[in-house]
């Protein structure tokens, strides 16, 4: 019982943080997905420096930890001149983390169209940008959607690393409070319950999409 | 109104097409050596054959889905090199003369029959949305299909859904079509009424080129028979008389095959 009471006694804190934690979320969701498809188109292009880019792009996304990244937009840049309060830059380091995790379900959701649905599009005459915006990626998208949904999820727990640069997120909040009167155990019981509380219900909904789109195919 | 007059709207003008020494190969491995094909325009071709004699390769040359590596294609008033650069708007052309049907139908598993009729017709002839609609149930109608119009094709039999792709081809008024072995996916009974309708559109006069396995088909509605094999052309004339009679070896043991059987 005690437990209770002091969580909803932290839960008001707890909520600002976890208010900044979905911003920073949704944030580099927004960006990271629309970036994330440009990379995929890069990384197929026919041309040979756009494609370098592209992968290069991704493959450091992908390749290096996001709290590395952090740490490059944060104490990095300003060696450069170039300063970021540490939401934006963790807003960065986040959303070129989704984009470059989501340009590889795009790409991969792109290509698994099937090749007769090119064909069939060349045949009618259509152009390639029809087929392209029309035709291909309708149907390479809805495959990628539980992929998505996966970084979408990533992204949110992700967040929990902006704490290295002191954005007064979730784990900020919950180490502020902790620090106070040393109710770690408590506090972090609460700050994974409130991830949680996000993580397994978006989790929930991939596996409906999963199946839903299982049984249409 | 016959399936061909809704299809071009009025009647219009009817297309031949030759192919002359078309030569494709991937690598060291030939696919097509040196064939030629003229098609007179209203005339209906069957091509037959063991597979991997290169008769879905040579049909998709036609319309260039296939490129080949020289030879020319002559659509109406339009000569095409492949061997050569092709414009963009030769291409374009050369596809909006000619329609194409598939063996797996390779309707859009995203949009409805209608959508997937009417699409087409807007972006590639600027049709508005209203009078593509109107072509579309035309069509639909005459197929059999206006009930399903507003379903998915994945809610749709492979004999309905090869019909609907059969419509979005006609809906372009195309003067040829091809077929890719039309009936090759579907059951026995449920390939009857795909080539109901192409039997339709034969005796409306269309031409048509066949990629085929069924003989009846081919024997029946076909003005000419061509016989490939081993990348090459090895007979062609009359359907009943190659049938009945043919001159080559390979033909006989080809047609013992699938006739005798």
């Amino acid at each position: 019982m005690t437990w209770l009471t002091e969580w909803a006694g932290y839960l008001p804190q707890m909520m600002s943080g976890l208010g900044v934690s979905l911003l920073i979320a949704g944030i580099s969701i927004f960006f990271g997905y629309p970036l994330g498809l440009a990379l995929s188109l890069m990384v197929t292009a026919k041309n040979l420096a756009v494609r370098t880019v592209g992968l290069a792009v991704v493959e450091i996304g992908r390749g290096a930890p996001a709290l590395v990244i952090l740490y490059l937009f944060y104490y990095g840049l300003p060696k450069f001149g170039i300063a970021f309060e540490s939401i934006t830059a963790a807003c960065l380091a986040l959303t070129w983390n989704s984009a470059a995790y989501s340009s590889e379900i795009m790409r991969a959701g792109i290509q698994s169209v099937a090749r007769g649905q090119l064909e069939a599009s060349n045949a009618l005459g259509l152009s390639q940008r029809d087929t392209f915006f029309r035709v291909i990626m309708p149907q390479g998208m809805r495959s990628a959607i539980p992929g998505l949904m996966g970084v979408a999820i990533q992204m949110f727990q992700g967040t929990s690393l902006a704490y290295a640069i002191a954005v007064p997120e979730l784990m900020k909040s919950a180490y502020n409070i902790g620090s106070q009167d040393f109710n770690y155990l408590q506090i972090f019981t609460l700050a994974g319950l409130c991830y949680a509380a996000i993580s397994m219900p978006a989790t929930w909904i991939t596996v409906f999409f999963e199946k839903r789109m299982a049984r249409h195919t | 109104m016959t399936l061909s007059e809704i299809a071009d709207g009025r009647i219009a003008p009817r297309f031949g097409i030759k192919l002359d020494n078309i030569s494709k190969r991937y690598g060291d491995h030939v696919v097509l050596d040196d064939v030629s094909l003229h098609v007179e325009p209203g005339t209906v071709t069957a091509l037959i054959g063991p597979s991997g004699a290169g008769k879905s390769t040579f049909l998709r040359c036609t319309n260039l889905l296939e490129r080949p590596d020289s030879g020319t294609i002559q659509v109406g008033q339009h000569t095409i090199e492949p061997g050569k650069e092709v414009n963009s708007r030769d291409l374009a052309a050369l596809r909006r003369t000619v329609g194409m049907v598939f063996q797996s139908f390779n309707l859009f598993p995203h949009m409805s029959a209608l959508k997937n009729i009417s699409f087409p017709q807007q972006k590639v002839l600027g049709r508005s949305k209203e009078e593509a609609d109107e072509r579309s149930m035309q069509l639909l109608e005459r197929v059999g299909l206006k009930e399903k119009a507003s379903q998915h094709p994945g809610r749709c039999s492979g004999g309905q859904q090869q019909r609907i792709a059969i419509a979005r081809a006609l809906a372009l008024d195309p003067g040829i079509m091809l077929f890719d072995e039309p009936t090759s996916a579907l059951d026995p009974e449920v390939g009857l009424e795909v080539l109901a309708v192409m039997r339709e559109l034969a005796a409306d006069g269309m031409t048509m080129i066949v990629v085929t396995h069924e003989m009846q088909f081919a024997r029946d509605v076909s003005d000419t028979l061509v016989v490939m094999a081993d990348c090459k052309i090895i007979e062609q004339g009359d359907p009943r008389a190659i049938m009945s009679d043919p001159q080559e070896a390979r033909t006989r043991r080809f047609l013992r095959a699938v006739l005798e059987r």
